[in-house]
């Protein structure tokens, strides 16, 4: 089966810019009309594996998108939203950033309802967390590895440092 | 500014009757200097509240959010304060991203959730309860139903409309070339409209809307003046000038519609894609 994005590039008329890296387009399944996608041009499915560059160029797009919608559709606010995975109600397996222009009385309701947390378990949920930050990214080490294959074989040789362990030390 | 911030709450009725003839007669600038002081996520950053603060650098920190959707929901906060995300200047958005797409792989290995949702509310009508810019990252789970998002089918010609509407200011703030942009819109236009479009001075159009908002409008200034307003003004005249800026490279073609951006309302509109339209796109 093929990916609707990978698709939708093929379609021209829903596709308001492209550039070597991404796409901006009107899709036509939405959460509310006006609703404006920025992925990347190749296929990612969620945001863990997008590498830096193309994702910070997702991101000045997706800014842009944002501006433009408050001028051209009148828009009073706007949500900025990932869907990263399937149970986070990500419909094509394709990463991308969904600009949804807002309005006072647009019916949309996409808050949340907040819960009360025990503090015993915050405390755990904290420590979950920070372990694994501690770890390598294992997206950004992979992809550096076949990326920078060249450079980083030469910083191998020159500092005798590990490269796992390097991207350890770089790790927050 | 340099005064150490007080709550309201501890101020007497006389500082406080002070503090509000304070308020007036302050520049807007002296005005978000004053909110930023207040702003608890700032205090946050600062320390003087405390938080459970999952990760830390010199841009920005995320910490667990005390009122969660689920658990594990972080809010990522940078530790200078903006307002909505077209204030957060390009590099600290990005480290921002980059530094969800870190803690969002953390959420999904360390809590073994099977997606997160990254989240962003700029603006009241968006749902920002803050004022202070953050990204919600927001573990979840098979069914959970905790952001109501479903998506629907529209109709080709709204897709249309929509495109037509916003691809021009996209494209420009994207820094592509003008001409490009107006050949195609031109293209759009005629194809959508066919013959028959009015020349000139068409103003009714534009009354109807004011009307239509009037009420809304009024009252809505009084709560927000400042960017309902200014979005108002801002939003009339630049999609007009759209419509007038296909209309010019009709009669003569490759001429500088630039002059014609801030142009005043005086000009015609085509039928087909009205504000109106596009203000029921909403709706």
């Amino acid at each position: 089966m093929k990916c609707e994005y990978c698709d939708l590039q093929d379609k021209n008329e829903d596709i308001i810019y492209a550039d070597e890296d991404i796409v901006i387009a009107v899709k036509d399944k939405i959460t509310t009309p006006g609703q404006i996608t920025v992925y990347p041009k190749k296929h990612y499915p969620i945001m863990e594996m997008v590498p830096e560059d193309t994702l910070n160029k997702c991101v000045y797009a997706a800014k842009k998108v944002s501006m433009a919608v408050f001028e051209s559709l009148e828009a009073q606010g706007t949500n900025i939203l990932v869907r990263n995975g399937l149970s986070a109600g990500q419909s094509v397996p394709h990463f991308g950033i969904e600009i949804i222009p807002r309005r006072e009385e647009d019916n949309l309701n996409l808050q949340w309802k907040g819960k009360e947390v025990l503090e015993d378990e915050m405390d755990m949920i904290l420590e979950a967390i920070e372990m694994d930050l501690k770890k390598p990214s294992m997206a950004e080490a992979k992809e550096e590895i076949i990326v920078d294959k060249g450079e980083t074989q030469a910083v191998l040789e020159k500092e005798g440092d590990n490269y796992l362990l390097k991207s350890l030390k770089r790790i927050p | 500014m340099a005064k150490q911030p007080k709550s309201i709450e501890d101020l007497s009725p006389k500082e406080r009757k002070e503090l509000e003839e304070k308020l007036k007669n302050m520049s807007p600038e002296e005005i978000a200097e004053l909110q930023k002081q207040q702003c608890i996520f700032c205090q946050i950053v600062q320390g003087k509240v405390p938080s459970k603060k999952v990760y830390e650098d010199k841009t920005c920190i995320a910490i667990l959010d005390i009122q969660p959707a689920t658990k594990g929901h972080l809010l990522l906060i940078p530790k200078e304060h903006y307002g909505i995300m077209p204030q957060v200047p390009d590099e600290v958005l990005q480290h921002l991203f980059k530094t969800s797409k870190r803690l969002s792989q953390a959420l999904l290995r360390g809590l073994k959730v099977s997606g997160t949702s990254i989240f962003i509310a700029n603006g009241q009508a968006a749902g920002q309860r803050a004022l202070h810019f953050m990204i919600h990252l927001i573990p979840r789970k098979d069914g959970d139903k905790i952001i109501d998002d479903t998506e629907k089918l529209i109709e080709r010609s709204m897709q249309e409309k929509v495109r037509i509407a916003v691809q021009d200011k996209i494209l420009s703030l994207m820094g592509v070339e003008k001409q490009t942009t107006l050949k195609d819109l031109k293209k759009d236009i005629n194809n959508e409209l066919g013959e028959d479009e009015p020349e000139d001075d068409e103003e009714p159009k534009a009354e109807v809307i004011d009307d239509d908002e009037d009420e809304t409008q009024n009252d809505l200034e009084e709560k927000k003046p400042v960017s309902k307003s200014k979005a108002k003004k801002k939003a009339i005249p630049k999609s007009k000038s759209k419509k007038s800026k296909s209309k010019k490279i009709e009669e003569d073609d490759g001429g500088n519609s630039e002059d014609n951006i801030f142009d005043d309302n005086n000009k015609s509109k085509d039928e087909d894609v009205t504000l109106d339209d596009i203000a029921n796109l909403f709706k």
